[in-house]
């Protein structure tokens, strides 16, 4: 995942490799002012043209029916391969918008990688364990990451202006559509900190036997 | 010799099933349930009696609580199977039957909905409390008084359909569903309630087994699942989800039985059975579990045109708080039913029971639970046929010991 990050940073800063270096800085703070640990930030400059991230070739996997991540940020065109390290056999699907597939019923690693070629979020399921959800977040904006225990995310980027989008699983409508500008001036860094208009709705329950009914 | 290959019959297909099973099995299961006990009740039904709890006096002691197998096994792509048997060492006709036995088909998700069919012996999607594997309640020994009547006498043998609209997975907060199911073989159900009225137990009685011993006054050893009009029964219902916290559900259940046919050769009598549930349940992130369920409904007979008919009504309000490995339950039953005029009083019920629970899971595999119910009822059957006092206020005090084990359990 901080391989993925620091990969997007860098490419991002080549894409633009003729302007000088800059820090950006985006802090989250969910409604109530604490930090929001794990917010997908994408940041995409708003004059000159940027090229689009390098693909990556990803691994999400399935570990005691849970997705491990349950959340992964991807460039546009990247693959992931999805194993299942369950003794249990798995059925993943998606039917979001930005890619629709299904993975029938295995275990270990019978398939090659998935291909996302459209941005937006992709949420996976198991048609077999309702209770499994894992999100990626396909983007074609040059940098990208998610923040820290600290709410914050710092790219290393080009100066100029830059339109910033939030995402989370947990984030309202109204939060996740929301769009910031930052200006990444002649200081060399710039900081911006967004705090959610809306409390994030309820964090799953984790604590119940995987054989009962949900 | 046609009895016992009947019998063999499901034990053969267990048996092919466990062999067939290979790699893509989603496991089989054996749980063992001893209990000591003890109680200060009138005997059960399963004694020959009538009762508000399942264990009597004589009982004091060791007991089995239940035996259980259950296999669920993937055939081919879209398509499972499962099976659920138990045995629960009592006076049955049969030593171990199935109580649940279904092929369900489970394609993906489409466009944001979710369909899921199930075909097969099953029970309707009623109770809020009965969760955990083998239809139990990971908060009592005993079910509620709805789901104890639902446990002895009532069962879908048919199709069931659920649509799933997944707004939770749309970045929306909430799920609504649509169920509708079409059955049979289910117009002894209204015979208990009419008889003995409402009990809190944990007994399921499987295919193929009876309720009340022969000789029994009054239920006089029926047959729930049985068929003898040919008219099909009908369920639908409504749920709605709030994220992974609230659950609310609302079903119609009519077995549309002819309430005038009978089976002369049996005696038997087709109950028409009809009732309205109502249900929510609501868990905390801080380990708190409230339920709440609703049934109203009403069951009648008409032999040679003469309408008997029993209205019936019970609820029940559970809360929990579960802390690590352990859960303590407290739960509040009412439940009444009454009689119509031709059927002059008898088999009018009135009660309440309070059910405390402690349970201990430290693993997978084990579960030690002690609980304390007590039942308090006015029965006019109680008087009319078993010639004790109607009002009858009864104690069990139960520690079961349950350990789990097979590929399923992890």
């Amino acid at each position: 995942m901080r391989a993925s990050i620091r990969l997007g940073a860098l490419l991002g800063a080549l894409a633009c490799g003729n302007a000088r270096g800059a820090t950006l800085v985006v802090t989250v703070q969910s409604a109530d002012g604490k930090p929001l640990a794990g917010a997908v930030i994408t940041a995409r400059p708003l004059e000159g043209t940027a090229r689009r991230p390098e693909p990556i070739k990803a691994v999400m996997d399935q570990v005691n029916r849970a997705f491990e991540p349950d959340l992964m940020v991807i460039p546009v065109g990247s693959t992931v391969t999805f194993p299942n390290s369950d003794s249990v056999s798995h059925q993943i699907y998606s039917f979001s918008p930005a890619k629709r597939f299904q993975l029938p019923l295995y275990r270990g690693t019978p398939y090659p990688p998935v291909h996302f070629d459209t941005a937006g979020v992709v949420t996976l399921g198991c048609n077999i364990h309702d209770q499994m959800v894992g999100y990626l977040v396909v983007t074609d904006a040059p940098w990208y990451g998610r923040t820290d225990a600290k709410g914050t995310w710092a790219g290393e980027v080009t100066r100029g202006r830059y339109r910033i989008a939030l995402w989370h699983p947990r984030m309202r409508e109204a939060d996740a559509g929301a769009e910031h500008e930052v200006m990444v001036g002649e200081t060399g860094s710039a900081q911006l900190t967004v705090r959610l208009g809306k409390p994030l709705t309820p964090a799953p329950l984790g604590d119940r036997p995987h054989s009962w009914d949900y | 010799m046609r009895q016992g290959s009947r019998r063999a019959a499901p034990l053969l297909m267990l048996a092919w099933l466990v062999a067939a099973s290979g790699a893509r099995a989603d496991g089989w299961e054996i749980d063992l349930d001893g209990r000591l006990l003890s109680s200060d009740a009138n005997p059960s039904y399963t004694q020959g009696g009538i009762s508000g709890v399942r264990f009597d006096s004589d009982q004091s002691g060791l007991k089995l609580g239940r035996a259980r197998f259950a296999l669920t096994e993937s055939l081919g792509e879209l398509w499972s199977v499962h099976l659920d048997a138990s045995a629960w060492g009592d006076h049955d006709r049969i030593p171990a039957g199935l109580t649940e036995a279904f092929l369900q088909f489970r394609p993906y998700p489409f466009g944001g909905y979710r369909l899921r069919v199930k075909a097969g012996a099953f029970y309707p999607p009623i109770s809020l409390e009965n969760r955990a594997a083998g239809w139990e309640s990971p908060y009592t020994l005993s079910y509620s008084a709805i789901d104890s009547w639902l446990a002895i006498e009532v069962r879908t043998l048919g199709v069931e359909a659920q649509l799933d609209w997944l707004g939770t997975r749309q970045g929306h907060d909430f799920d609504v569903g649509v169920t509708g199911g079409a059955f049979g073989w289910n117009e002894g159900a209204g015979t208990f309630i009419a008889g003995d009225g409402f009990t809190l137990t944990d007994r399921q009685t499987p295919y193929g087994g009876r309720v009340g011993l022969p000789g029994d006054p009054v239920l006089m050893n029926f047959e729930p699942f049985r068929e003898l009009d040919g008219r099909a029964g009908v369920y639908g219902g409504l749920e709605a989800r709030w994220l992974d916290r609230l659950v609310v559900r609302a079903l119609r259940y009519d077995n549309r039985a002819d309430p005038t046919a009978i089976d002369y050769t049996s005696g038997a009598i087709a109950w028409e059975t009809s009732f309205t549930s109502l249900g929510a349940r609501y868990e905390s992130a801080g380990g708190w579990t409230a339920i709440a369920q609703y049934l109203e409904g009403d069951t009648a007979i008409a032999p040679d045109g003469f309408v008997l008919s029993w209205p019936f009504e019970a609820a029940y309000g559970l809360i929990a708080r579960q802390w690590g490995h352990h859960t303590l339950s407290v739960r509040y039953d009412h439940f009444q039913v009454d009689a119509n005029a031709n059927a002059g009083g008898s088999g009018a019920e009135t009660g309440h029971a309070w059910t405390a629970a402690y349970v201990y899971a430290p693993d997978e595999h084990w579960r030690f639970t002690l609980e304390w119910l007590h039942v308090a009822s006015n029965d006019y059957q109680r008087a009319e046929a078993f010639n004790l006092a109607p009002f009858a206020s009864e104690t069990q005090l139960e520690l079961a010991v349950r350990y789990a084990f097979g590929s399923a359990v992890r």
